[in-house]
């Protein structure tokens, strides 16, 4: 009769597991709030959230330390070896997503008095969405280890980047029709920017979790 | 003999220089230097291995993985027919060495031997010198016609185990005085001062502390590059460091007779089985999940 062995390294593993997706539950609960702030031009909320972010990088450092403690201690080897090398890099990633965040906080503190045009609100509205719906889905395929679902990520991320390109152009519009001025535009288009690349990160933890479960690395 | 009978001999095979033979296949560019089919290893009623099929390649380390029982050694010790010395071992089905029949009937053991080299799981030094440890098989094979010979014989080979530095200024001394570890390099410098083709080692750090350990691994690295070397171990991240090829056996239990059987799981390099092994028994042992 077979028996389970080193149940408290496995225990260990289901912690770091909670850990990358309590870090990712702040980080998409982050980004709305930042968005909710920009769009009011609520600067106060902003800086709140920027320092709020500390938080955020201290719980990423603290679950990289704990990865890198499971490698030197119980040294794992095959799916244990994967999961621990894909729980730092989703880690980073999650992190990342959260300081692009961070980005728009700041520069909703920088524009305090710009107003921008409702079509560009929206833009910047549906983007925060779908970063969101991206961050979620690699979550439920992290946690689910659905690989079907990890490697749909990259076609979600095609919405975004579509949104993307229509704030550049939306933004290059309204300042060209004088509607905003040509700080707002490049202001806009670089949120749209920050939005569009946590979509990517999204795309890299779906990619890392199709090595987890496969490995296999994809591209 | 145990097993003799049981194995097809290779036609027109007249004597033992016919082991110069060459590898019958080859894997891209590799040449196997073992080939193992359906081999079978009984201890009287025991069947102890069940159909084995491996082919060991040219210049490379081969490590043997599994649980206690699982018949790692067994198979090692066929490979240059030590389980003859064993009254109730039989071995069955085709094992070739470079293409020829290792238990064929006109196959001298004692030339095996000297071309498969064994080292064991503890130092086991002759009560000799340093010197006489090292040249005893170079001499009762014949191969240096003068002192001055086998002087070089037995400078080249404590180079080659990475011992000589260490040893160089008191080669008369007893190798009993030697450290565990030293006491291993020196048995792997007597393995290859007799020329061999092949190095088996069943579990040859197991009784060394973690620099012996490491040194051995160095060396096993270096050696390589002429040797072919079959290593069992029960250090994962040994065989994970040293090995470009890694072979997993268990054991499964015959619901008749209650008795255990070790069977061959998975053979690839060992990067894939240790990141990604293909089947689930490999994943659970390497994890380290069940036992």
């Amino acid at each position: 009769m077979e028996q389970e062995l080193r149940t408290s390294f496995h225990e260990e593993l289901d912690g770091i597991q909670s850990e990358v997706l309590k870090l990712a539950e702040d980080v998409i609960l982050f980004i709305p709030k930042i968005t909710t702030a920009f769009l009011e031009k609520d600067a106060e909320t902003a800086q709140t959230l920027i320092d709020a972010d500390e938080d955020l990088d201290r719980a990423s450092i603290a679950l990289d330390e704990r990865c890198c403690q499971a490698l030197a201690l119980q040294q794992p080897m095959a799916k244990d070896l994967r999961f621990i090398v894909s729980a730092m890099s989703i880690n980073n990633d999650i992190e990342r997503s959260g300081d692009l965040a961070v980005n728009v906080a700041k520069a909703t503190t920088r524009m305090k008095d710009a107003k921008l045009t409702p079509e560009l609100e929206d833009i910047i509205s549906k983007m925060s969405e779908q970063a969101v719906q991206l961050l979620k889905s690699a979550m439920v395929a992290y946690v689910k280890q659905e690989v079907e679902l990890a490697d749909e990520l990259g076609k979600m991320d095609d919405v975004l980047d579509d949104l993307n390109y229509d704030c550049l152009k939306a933004g290059l519009n309204a300042n060209t029709a004088g509607q905003i001025d040509l700080p707002t535009a490049v202001q806009v288009v670089l949120i749209g920017r920050y939005y569009e690349r946590i979509g990517d990160h999204a795309v890299n933890i779906g990619e890392r979790i199709h090595y987890m479960v496969t490995g296999e690395i994809a591209k | 003999m145990n097993g003799a009978n049981n194995m097809s001999d290779v036609n027109n095979m007249t004597d033992v220089s016919d082991l110069n033979g060459t590898a019958n296949s080859m894997n891209g560019e590799q040449e196997h230097i073992f080939y193992a089919r359906d081999l079978n290893i009984y201890y009287g009623d025991h069947h102890a291995v069940a159909d084995v099929n491996l082919d060991i390649y040219s210049k490379e380390i081969t490590a043997f993985i599994g649980p206690s029982g699982c018949g790692k050694t067994s198979v090692l010790r066929c490979y240059n027919r030590m389980n003859d010395l064993i009254p109730i071992a039989k071995v069955e089905g085709t094992l070739e060495y470079k293409g020829l029949n290792l238990y064929g009937s006109q196959i001298d053991p004692v030339e095996v031997r000297r071309r498969i080299g064994m080292v064991f799981q503890k130092p086991n030094p002759f009560p000799k010198s340093i010197y006489e440890n090292v040249a005893y098989g170079p001499k009762v094979c014949g191969m240096s016609r003068n002192r001055s010979e086998l002087d070089d014989i037995v400078e080249r080979s404590l180079k080659r185990a990475a011992l000589w530095d260490e040893v160089k200024g008191r080669l008369k001394s007893s190798a009993f005085g030697l450290s565990g570890g030293q006491q291993q390099r020196l048995c792997i410098a007597r393995a290859i001062a007799v020329d061999p083709d092949v190095l088996l080692m069943d579990e040859p750090c197991s009784s060394l502390d973690p620099i012996a350990t490491t040194r051995i691994e160095e060396l096993m690295d270096g050696l390589k590059n002429d040797y072919t070397i079959i290593i069992v171990t029960h250090n994962m991240q040994q065989a994970a460091r040293i090995s470009d090829k890694t072979a997993f056996f268990t054991t499964e239990e015959n619901a008749e007779t209650g008795m255990r059987t070790g069977m061959l799981i998975e053979f690839d390099i060992a990067e894939k089985i240790f990141s990604n092994p293909n089947d689930e028994r490999t994943e659970n042992y390497v994890t380290g999940r069940f036992g």
